[in-house]
């Protein structure tokens, strides 16, 4: 919202106040100011001329040669407007001066000289109207600089709309003013009004209001109204507010907008006589001054006329019909207050999000109506002197806040500031921002002015703030806690997951990643991978995707994807949280789980795939503490049916591993072999770990004896150990693997195992007879159990 | 005649030792001297022969040319053995150093690697750490922090609602209802985590992003608490004193709420591309806990209170790594991305 230190200024004098000054303090005790604009700084040297006379120019068909009158001299200046005439006067700046674009120059415009250039609204930055130059129909004095005619001179202070929505009565200047004179220490003046009880004897319109969602409906009639503009400052100060100037009726609301933060609408009153507030069926439509056709949906707010025909939509647009026009001459003013919430749900609903709309939202005070009534009529008074009032002030007041008052110990708010703030500082303080004030001596009884009662201000934290936001910020000392409280020890799954994260970017050279919770369903689809959504978006329109992901390789695949172009081998991982079904009360069940993805144009599935697996174990058992294996079993459909498993502890299954389905593979891009896995980090990192306690060692000597054991091709590793497991002899403390050979031409269809056993005994050194007798029981064993030894 | 049998000897050995080039003359000059046929034995053989008077001095001046021999071939081994490195540090090529080199180290998001910091700051200052769901009920998100019905927050447009009733998170905040009943009413804890805002992406505007949220719970807790740790936390994060400032603004779950601005780090206020000019960056809303807030999550709001504030990750990350676009944190694109490796 733009605000108008002039406009300001008529409620409180800030003269002697810098600007930065102003933006500062109102920075720290009110709302953000995001910008600060000097007006008429550029408008230099511009008079109020009159055209003499007209000629076209010899070499330009929009061109013509003015003669202006700019009081002491007369100019020749050249001129492309449409609109110039003979004997118009018109806003000159002269050679040397300036307008919002820049300096005047004289110059020579298709061949002929020109000293100045007569100006639009827009030139001057005083308004929007740029269909030609100013056509000024006031009484002026040629030759007069329109500064001193004109409040051209201003600055206009941008506030972040975002930073008053809970105040609804910073939405217009009187307001904005309160607070700068709480801020400034300087008296706020009285907002001129007219005298409506004077009007009493006058006829009532008759108001009615038929739904909960309007609290109060005012208006006031008036005739013989003649003006047709607003008076130029006027125009000049909606401009700069960032409205535009219309006609006077329209200015009018407007301006009593920007004054009081309330909303106004002028109907014809030949056209509208009386008021019906009604709530909508949902089946009326309405074409509003615009001229844009709306359907009213049910439960909006509308004002319809004596005839209960809709005339506007309440709190946010007027009708075209009973809508006001350079013709009409007599109006009925309309002040109300809606339900902010009726009023944002048909805003939103109808996507019409007005001036009037946004404050209503933020909950006006109904208190208002009487007050922008009594300002509009003094208004219009002033610039229309044959404007007659041809009613009272008419009145349907539905709903009235409560009152709310507030019980205050004065040393609460030191209690919570961190600092001592005396009660003289208190009252001193809410007396400036209007609060009523009860000294009870141990308490303050408080009562909130109604501006602030709408939703703002209710508890007695509420009134900290307003104490502290002008005692200043600046003003505390920092203060450590009285307290502290016991050391506590990280939740394992966070604990772990930064190690995990490191060890995966460290020692795997993995890539982490963060994707978005939805699944990229285009994506899967073309990719032939299927994967569940228990959950998806009700409105998917800035997500792109609507189904929530289940699983995170899906969301590899796709970056797998998206860089395949650029890499030969690619690493990512992704620790992040999934929805895996619903439960009883249909609420989601989030996991939190880490997917692991190895693509490579250069390696093996099988070396991917015994890397990954190196991961996964390492995982566990150097970060949690937990011994993992593979098991057969099944996973999901897009990894390949046969090398694909599950991971599992003793005691849990966690998730899959395995090598992409050839057909996705094909699909993404074949040059790649691309293994995966995807767990339950979290219900990993609960896992119990195992005690890590130090192995004793024999201080006697040990024996390494390495065995080359023939088995079948197709032995899996963990089948051998369990045959192997049958093995028993006293003086093997273990056994690991050293290699595995296999040769299609030396032994067929068998492959060889080296084997490193390892003899020892904790109370003596072993006898070449004990290592001789483990020899011959070994292979005895082995030749029993159908295996080979080989030589 | 032995004696000068003896000077003869070594007088020869002077002279063969003079010019040895490399181990295998060497071996072959001891072997002539000091081997078992070798010219000290010799002469040792002739020792019967030597008068008796002449003994004493023909077997002191044996023994000495012994060890001079002995000495010498020590010595040129030696020699020997620096002449080879020498000459082998002299044959040595020079390695091409200047070639690049591949860690092999993978990245994380920079946003883990701004938690990091900012939880290990947080542990230090003696706070627990949690985590939050990001799907979320209405009651954890909107009612349970004082967030009304009707209230803007709450519109289809800010919100990613789900077609069981449910939502993903707007804020941080909604854990804290569970955190409260948890570890209430006297507590430290943050909770970092992902968040949602249903709007359109653009360079500044992302619809899922990193926050992290403190509460402090006690008795007598004050806005200069507040002010402390902001001060003491930013300290942490951008290694120097930061000066703060607090502004007035408004979110349901404080009251009063403010927004906290940190004098901008990079160009000490003079106004920097970071600041936008303003010489203050806006980093942390934050408040003194609603009395709503604390009652639904069963603490007495007259016996407790305190402050709650809130942290952006992805600024931080932008502000830190110069990155101009925020999206790129969501995107999957890995050479922008992988520039990050594990520090920052």
């Amino acid at each position: 919202m733009k605000i108008s230190i002039n406009w300001i200024s008529d409620y409180v004098d800030l003269s002697g106040i810098e600007t930065d000054e102003l933006v500062k303090r109102f920075n720290l005790s009110t709302a953000e100011i995001e910008g600060v604009e000097i007006k008429g700084q550029n408008v230099q040297d511009v008079v109020f001329g009159k055209v003499l006379s007209v000629e076209n120019h010899p070499e330009s068909n929009h061109l013509h040669i003015l003669k202006v009158d700019v009081g002491s001299e007369t100019l020749q200046i050249v001129c492309g407007a449409p609109n110039v005439r003979e004997g118009m006067v018109t806003a000159v700046c002269k050679v040397g001066g300036s307008v919002v674009a820049g300096k005047i120059k004289a110059a020579k415009l298709a061949g002929v000289e020109s000293q100045g250039m007569c100006c639009a609204e827009t030139e001057l930055g005083i308004g929007c109207d740029d269909d030609g130059i100013m056509d000024i129909l006031e009484p002026v004095t040629i030759g007069q600089n329109i500064k001193e005619v004109w409040n051209i001179d201003d600055i206009v202070l941008e506030i972040d709309n975002k930073s008053l929505t809970n105040r609804p009565d910073l939405w217009g200047h009187y307001g904005l003013a309160r607070e700068f004179a709480a801020i400034f220490d300087r008296p706020l003046k009285k907002m001129p009004l007219a005298d409506l009880e004077k009007y009493n004897n006058l006829r009532k319109i008759s108001i009615d209001i038929d739904t909960p969602n309007c609290y109060r409906y005012s208006a006031i009639t008036a005739e013989n109204i003649t003006a047709k503009k607003s008076p130029r400052d006027m125009a000049i100060r909606l401009n700069y507010a960032g409205m535009r100037d219309i006609n006077l009726l329209a200015d009018l609301t407007n301006y009593v907008m920007l004054d009081l933060g309330l909303p106004m609408h002028a109907f014809d009153n030949n056209i509208v006589k009386g008021i019906n507030v009604l709530e909508s069926d949902g089946s009326i439509k309405m074409t509003t001054l615009e001229g844009e056709e709306h359907e009213l949906p049910k439960g909006a707010t509308l004002i319809c006329d004596e005839n209960k025909e809709p005339v506007a939509i309440a709190g946010i647009k007027g009708g075209l019909k009973s809508g006001i026009s350079d013709d009409t001459t007599s109006v009925l003013f309309e002040a109300a207050v809606f339900d902010y919430a009726n009023i944002r749900k048909t805003a939103r609903k109808i996507k019409l999000i007005t001036d009037a709309s946004q404050r209503y939202e933020k909950s006006l005070d109904p208190e208002l109506t009487q007050f922008a009534l009594s300002r509009i009529i003094y208004l219009l008074g002033n610039i229309d002197a044959g404007a007659r009032v041809t009613s009272s002030f008419s009145d349907c007041y539905k709903y009235k806040y409560p009152t709310i008052k507030i019980d205050l110990k004065p040393e609460f708010i030191g209690k919570i500031v961190g600092t001592e703030i005396t009660k003289e500082y208190i009252i001193k303080t809410l007396n400036a921002f209007e609060f009523g004030i009860e000294d009870q001596g141990e308490k303050l009884i408080v009562t909130v002015p109604s501006f602030r009662a709408t939703k703002d201000v209710s508890i007695k934290e509420d009134l900290v703030e307003e104490v502290a936001r002008l005692y200043g910020y600046d003003n505390i000392v920092p203060q450590p806690l009285a307290f502290d409280t016991e050391p506590q020890n990280l939740i394992p799954s966070i604990e772990y997951e930064y190690d995990t994260k490191l060890m995966l970017a460290e020692k795997y050279a993995a890539n982490e990643i963060h994707s978005y919770l939805w699944n990229y369903e285009d994506f899967n689809t073309q990719n032939k991978i299927a994967t569940k959504a228990y959950v998806s978006l009700l409105d998917s329109s800035n997500a792109g995707q609507s189904g929530i992901r289940s699983e995170l390789i899906p969301t590899l695949l796709r970056t797998l994807d998206e860089n395949k172009n650029t890499y030969s081998d690619i690493r990512v991982f992704e620790i992040g949280r999934v929805v895996s079904g619903l439960d009883e009360e249909n609420n989601c069940i989030e996991n939190k789980k880490l997917a692991v993805l190895f693509a490579s144009q250069n390696k093996r599935e099988e070396e991917l795939f015994i890397e990954l697996k190196t991961a996964i174990v390492d995982i566990a058992k150097n970060i949690m503490g937990i011994d993992v294996s593979l098991v057969e079993g099944d996973t999901v459909q897009y990894l390949h049916p046969i090398n694909s498993f599950r991971i599992v502890s003793r005691t849990d299954d966690y998730g899959y591993v395995g090598v992409l389905h050839p057909e996705v593979k094909k699909s993404i891009d074949k040059r790649f072999n691309v293994v995966a896995f995807e767990i339950d980090f979290e219900k990993l990192a609960n896992t119990k770990a195992y005690a890590r306690k130090i192995k004793s060692i024999s201080k006697y000597q040990d024996v390494d004896v390495d065995y080359n054991i023939l088995c079948d091709e197709n032995l899996i590793y963990s089948d051998l150990q369990k045959i192997l497991s049958k093995f028993k002899n006293k003086i093997v403390s273990g056994y690991s693997l050293v290699d595995i050979y296999q040769n299609k031409d030396l032994l067929g269809n068998k492959k060889s195992v080296t084997l490193r056993y390892n003899l020892s005994s904790f109370d003596h050194t072993l006898t070449g007879e004990e290592i001789e007798k483990f020899r011959a029981d070994f292979v005895e064993f082995i030749n029993k159990s159908g295996l080979e030894i080989r030589g | 005649m032995e004696i000068n049998n003896i000077n003869e000897t070594e007088k020869c050995f002077d002279e063969d030792s003079s010019n040895i080039q490399n181990l295998e003359e060497l071996e072959n000059i001891r072997l002539k001297y000091l081997g078992k046929k070798g010219a000290i034995t010799d002469i040792m053989a002739k020792f019967r022969e030597v008068p008796v008077e002449l003994k004493k001095e023909f077997g002191i001046k044996v023994n000495a040319l012994k060890t001079k021999i002995e000495n010498n071939i020590e010595q040129i081994k030696a020699d020997l053995a620096s002449k080879q490195i020498e000459r082998e540090i002299k044959n040595t090529k020079m390695f091409d150093y200047s070639l690049p080199v591949d860690t092999k180290t993978g990245s994380l998001n920079p946003r883990t690697i701004i938690q990091k910091q900012v939880v290990d700051i947080f542990k230090n200052m003696g706070f627990v750490v949690e985590d939050g769901k990001e799907v979320e009920t209405e009651y954890n998100n909107f009612e349970s922090v004082n967030v009304p019905k009707n209230h803007p927050a709450r519109d289809m447009q800010d919100t990613f609602w789900l077609n069981n009733g449910e939502l993903l998170k707007t804020q941080t905040s909604a854990a804290q209802n569970r955190i409260l009943r948890t570890y209430g009413p006297v507590c430290k804890v943050i909770f970092p985590g992902r968040v949602f805002r249903n709007e359109a992406l653009d360079a500044k505007h992302e619809n899922t992003f990193f926050q992290l949220e403190g509460v402090v719970v006690g008795k007598n807790v004050t806005i200069a608490n507040l002010i402390y740790f902001e001060k003491a936390m930013l300290k942490s994060l951008f290694k120097k004193d930061i000066e703060v400032r607090l502004r007035p603004g408004f979110f349901p779950f404080t009251e009063p709420s403010y927004e906290l601005d940190a004098r901008c780090p990079f160009c000490g206020g003079r106004g920097c591309h970071t600041c936008g000019g303003s010489g203050w960056l806006e980093l942390c809303p934050c408040g003194m806990i609603h009395p709503n807030v604390l009652k639904m999550a069963g603490i007495d709001p007259e016996e407790y209170n305190g402050f709650a504030f809130g942290l952006g990750f992805d600024r931080l990350v932008m502000i830190r790594t110069n990155l101009d676009d925020i999206r790129y944190l969501n995107s999957n694109n890995l050479k922008v991305m992988s520039q990050f490796k594990t520090k920052m």
